[in-house]
C-alpha cells in the first residue's frame, strides 16, 4: 500500500501552460474527484493506465510528456 | 475531501462511541456478576441499531453539506474501499474464529455472541482507519 511510487508526472506544469486550468477542470474532464488529481499531482497515487491517457490526452501530449520513470 | 473519505470519517466517528457506550453497559456487569445474570442481549441491539442509524444519519449530512460530491467515486476511491475492507475484514474472521473456538469448548452464548460482536466493530473501526490513512498518505494497490 505505501511503497513510494518512481513515477514523477508534469501535471502541475502541464496545467498552468494550458491557461491555468485548475484541478478541478483537469479532474471534471478526466472524470474523476479533485482529490484524485491532487494525489496523482503530488505522487501519492499511480492512476491507471486508462486515467493516465486520458490526462495526457486532456493535454493533448504523449503519454511520457505528463508521466516520467527516471533511470535509476 | 471525497464523499467517500467524509463517509469513513462518520463510520470512525460513530464506532468510538458506539464501542464506549457498549462497553458501559455491560463491562460494570461483568465485574459485578455472574455470566448468566448479565443483561447484554439489548445493550447489543441497542449498539448494533444505534451505530446502523448514526452511520445513515451521519452519511445524510456528509452528502447534504456537498451534494454536488456525494455521487461521485472513481478508481482510487474503489481501490482505497476495497484495500480498507480487506484488512477490516481480518479482524471479522478473527472474531468469528474466536467465537467458533469458544462455541466447541461449550462456552456461555455471552462469550460467543460478543466475541462476533467485537470483532464486527473492530472490523469496522480498523477499515475506516486504513481507509482515511489511504485517502491521506502514499497509495499504491501494486
Amino acid at each position: 500500500m505505501v511503497k513510494p511510487t518512481h513515477v514523477t508526472n508534469s501535471i502541475r506544469s502541464l496545467r498552468f501552460a494550458n491557461a491555468e486550468m485548475t484541478q478541478a477542470d483537469l479532474a471534471d474532464r478526466v472524470g474523476v474527484t479533485r482529490q484524485t488529481i491532487i494525489a496523482i499531482e503530488q505522487g501519492k497515487y499511480s492512476p491507471t493506465l486508462e486515467i493516465a491517457f486520458q490526462i495526457a490526452r486532456v493535454f493533448r501530449v504523449p503519454l511520457d510528456e505528463v508521466f516520467q520513470y527516471p533511470e535509476r | 475531501m471525497a464523499f467517500l473519505e467524509k463517509s469513513n470519517w462518520v463510520a470512525l466517528v460513530v464506532s468510538v462511541p458506539t464501542l464506549l457506550i457498549y462497553a458501559i453497559l455491560v463491562v460494570p456487569q461483568v465485574l459485578s456478576k455472574p455470566i448468566a445474570e448479565i443483561s447484554w442481549v439489548q445493550p447489543m441491539i441497542f449498539t448494533i441499531v444505534g451505530f446502523v442509524v448514526a452511520n445513515i444519519l451521519g452519511n445524510i449530512v456528509a452528502a447534504a453539506s456537498n451534494p454536488g460530491e456525494a455521487d461521485k467515486k472513481d478508481q482510487r476511491d474503489t481501490e482505497i474501499d476495497h484495500f480498507g475492507e480487506r484488512v477490516g475484514n481480518w479482524l471479522i474472521i478473527a472474531g468469528s474464529i474466536v467465537a467458533l473456538v469458544l462455541a466447541m469448548a461449550m462456552a456461555d452464548q455471552f462469550w460467543i455472541a460478543n466475541a462476533i460482536f467485537l470483532g464486527g466493530l473492530a472490523g469496522a473501526l480498523v477499515s475506516s482507519i486504513t481507509k482515511i490513512a489511504a485517502y491521506h498518505g502514499p497509495f499504491q494497490t501494486w
